[in-house]
């Protein structure tokens, strides 16, 4: 049994059991949920589908003003981080590796010599890492040590009742609708003692920038998705969001009212994303 | 008043390190990077603790003069975002003499050697420093101004660029130790510290810590580094990052120490609370002069 006192704060807003008041979602409460999700979807404008991941939920929550201007992904230190971040961080829960610098150093090297040895198909990561200096690789790697440095010292890992996972996005395809699919992104998953006793999931959500007002819509809508996949037998407990800049972190205990939350953080989503499409249109027509 | 050591050394060329970290046990050794390991590791084991009611004192005292900036600049301000620059006054600091086409020399320097500096810690070895550092640079969106400011310099300025950081290299690599993977030094970790409700944000950034933060207890060494300017300054900062990280993570980091590439010279000094106390006290006056509020 852990000794609560000695679990950092992030650890026991995690491992912590729920109110023993906590109402946990019912089946028939997804199943609506499911059918209001594919209905948002079926006369919508704009064609589709709609594969909504966190990054388009921010985006379209945040102000016009606070929009980022549209640019093509490409590979850096800040958008390598994470995936480097993470598989270091499975190394080292695994126990492969014993530091977060030996654990990145590991996940970068496995990636390079896998493009050199041509072993099996690699991601666009990989090549990119391939590609770069000594000097460059050294920056993606002091990027990816401070970012998984910060999770492994802020979360004790031991303290899960079942071992974490670490790393895994969820997708949830509409089973009424092909032109639906929900991402939810968490870098931490596990379980802990739900209402009545029963282990219920939890997960870690890291965040960047500012606090915002719209963090429980984002949030609510990775614990929709959690509730959706049937292929998890376990119901979401709890999603906690945080942020390592600040060490501050939100806790939202999942019931029904958060999937009633999820489902319009949704429709809001598309509703902005139909009438980014019909400006582009007027834009272009206007144009031409 | 705490005892301040400095040390000041002379600049070597820049040379490859060994690959083999210098072990905590050699501590003591009269290796250079050993000196200034050892003073970071100097009575260790003896790690303060600090009122647990620190972190919610300070805060409470930094919210009231973040309400008196909100109060001039409104509610409906986009969010304030206050870094030692601007907070410590350091001179030529603002953000018209920071815009791509006029970097300031100083700038631009700073920003080489830190980019050196954290190659150095994560994989201990420089080869080439002007190339290595642009290398860096350029995977950082952030950073293509001032990568392309420099590839657009004629070759004398380049030159006497490269001549500069050799110096600051030379100083580098002669102090800066190779950390064992169990310290868990980390490079450019960033702090940012919501004060008014998201209105007013703290922020700043440790070029280097090392530990790992423990629940009561100050565990955390931090490590920064300064490529000259006002040596006062320098050590603001390092207070004002000292705070952050109190309210961050519940204690200061109980080490601090500066090191200066210009010269080789480096100071260590354990934080009291005092000082953390001392530094939110000015935040707070500087919080209150922003919003126009002079007592």
């Amino acid at each position: 049994m852990n000794d609560p006192i000695s679990l950092s704060p992030l650890t026991a807003a995690l491992v912590n059991p729920l109110r023993v008041d906590h109402c946990t979602v019912t089946a028939a409460a997804i199943a609506r949920c499911s059918s209001e999700l594919s209905s948002l979807v079926a006369h919508r404008s704009g064609g589709g589908p709609f594969r909504l991941t966190d990054y388009v939920i921010r985006n379209a929550l945040g102000s016009s003003e606070a929009a980022p201007p549209q640019v093509r992904f490409s590979w850096s230190a800040s958008t390598a981080r994470r995936s480097i971040g993470l598989a270091a961080l499975r190394s080292l829960s695994e126990g492969t590796t014993h530091s977060p610098v030996d654990g990145v150093a590991f996940v970068i090297d496995q990636a390079i010599g896998d493009v050199a040895q041509g072993l099996r198909p690699v991601s666009s990561m990989d090549e990119w890492l391939a590609n770069l200096s000594a000097a460059g690789r050294a920056a993606v790697q002091a990027d990816a040590i401070t970012w998984c440095t910060r999770l492994w010292t802020s979360v004790q890992f031991g303290a899960f009742a079942t071992p974490p996972t670490i790393g895994r996005d969820h997708w949830w395809d509409s089973p009424q609708s092909s032109l639906l699919a929900l991402r939810s992104r968490a870098e931490v998953r596990s379980t802990a003692t739900g209402a009545g006793g029963k282990p219920v999931s939890v997960h870690l959500v890291v965040l960047n920038g500012p606090r915002r007002a719209t963090i429980q819509s984002e949030l609510s809508v990775v614990a929709l998705v959690e509730a959706l996949r049937t292929s998890d037998p376990l119901l979401p407990g709890r999603i906690v969001g945080w942020w390592p800049d600040s060490g501050r972190f939100v806790t939202l205990d999942v019931v029904q009212a958060t999937l009633s939350a999820g489902v319009a953080t949704v429709a809001r989503t598309l509703t902005s994303i139909g009438a980014s499409q019909a400006s582009n249109s007027a834009a272009t027509e206007a144009a031409a | 008043m705490v005892p301040v050591a400095l040390q000041q050394r002379p600049a070597r060329q820049p040379k490859t390190r060994p690959s083999t970290p210098i072990e905590p046990t050699n501590a003591g050794s009269p290796l250079e990077r050993g000196d200034f390991l050892a003073r970071l590791r100097d009575r260790s084991a003896l790690r303060p603790s600090f009122d647990p009611n620190l972190p919610g004192g300070l805060r409470a005292w930094l919210e009231d003069g973040a309400s008196a900036l909100v109060a001039t600049r409104g509610d409906d301000a986009p969010p304030m975002f206050l870094g030692p620059r601007l907070l410590l006054g350091q001179p030529g600091a603002t953000a018209s003499a920071r815009q791509a086409g006029n970097l300031p020399s100083q700038l631009v320097l700073s920003s080489l050697v830190h980019a050196l500096f954290t190659q150095l810690v994560t994989i201990g070895s420089i080869d080439d420093p002007l190339t290595d550092a642009l290398d860096a640079l350029s995977l950082h969106p952030n950073k293509l101004d001032l990568v392309h400011h420099i590839n657009g310099l004629d070759r004398r300025a380049r030159s006497a660029l490269e001549a500069d950081l050799a110096c600051h290299v030379a100083h580098l690599t002669s102090l800066t130790p190779a950390f064992l993977p169990g310290w868990l030094p980390r490079t450019d970790d960033r702090v940012a510290i919501a004060l008014a409700g998201g209105r007013v944000i703290l922020g700043g950034v440790f070029d280097l810590l090392v530990g790992a933060p423990m629940p009561g207890q100050a565990s955390v060494c931090a490590v920064q580094l300064t490529s000259g300017g006002p040596w006062a300054f320098a050590r603001a900062a390092l207070h004002y990052l000292a705070l952050l990280e109190t309210l961050r993570n519940g204690s200061p980091p109980y080490r601090l120490a500066l090191l200066d590439s210009s010269v080789g010279r480096y100071v260590t000094e354990d934080i009291q609370e005092e000082h953390v106390r001392a530094m939110a006290a000015h935040v707070v006056t500087r919080l209150t002069n922003l919003g126009g509020h002079h007592e």
